[in-house]
């Protein structure tokens, strides 16, 4: 992959260069089971394990569990986010 | 074979949509539509301004993501100009 500029794109942003970034933010982990973990980057790895505080579990966008830290193994994880608003349901 | 200019390596069809919107259809019922950012050699990729669509019991879910980091790993398809609906 080239690390060019497109235009009126800005500069192209890697999975690792997102991954630096986001680190001591809060983020929206979805797992592959569509549980979602909500809570401040603490650290990750290529592997995308990433370690999480201050975490909540949202099962069907209802909080169901806190936890004070939580570690997620990567290959769970179907998306990291920096936010999220759901906007509708419905058919 | 490869000095062929006809010819276009997948990498290199994504690496053409950086900067522009592409449709990614994941394995099971979810889609996300947004600006592609960046990828790598697993297909993880960065997007921005994205929208999920997910079929659930209740309907269809749709849900407004600043920029997210996609796992390469439960991609199925990626559709280069955005989804229909997006249009």
């Amino acid at each position: 992959m080239s690390g060019t500029e497109k235009a009126g794109s800005g500069t192209t942003k890697t999975p690792a260069d997102f991954l630096k970034s986001i680190r001591g933010r809060p983020v929206v982990v979805k797992l592959n089971s569509g549980v979602d973990y909500r809570g401040i980057l603490a650290c990750l790895d290529g592997y995308m394990n990433i370690a999480m505080e201050q975490t909540e579990e949202y099962v069907n966008g209802q909080l169901k569990n806190k936890y004070g830290d939580a570690f997620i193994r990567g290959n769970n994880v179907l998306y990291i986010s920096t936010s999220k608003r759901t906007l509708a349901e419905g058919a | 074979m490869a000095n062929n200019p006809s010819q276009l390596l997948p990498s290199e069809l994504i690496d053409r949509c950086i900067g522009s919107k592409i449709w990614v259809i994941m394995k099971g019922d979810k889609e996300l539509v947004g600006t592609l950012r960046g990828f790598d050699v697993y297909a993880n990729m960065v997007l921005e301004d994205v929208t999920e669509y997910e079929i659930t019991a209740e309907g269809r879910r749709i849900t407004k993501l600043d920029q997210i980091l996609l796992n390469g790993n439960n991609i199925a398809i990626l559709v280069p100009g955005g989804s229909p609906e997006s249009e």
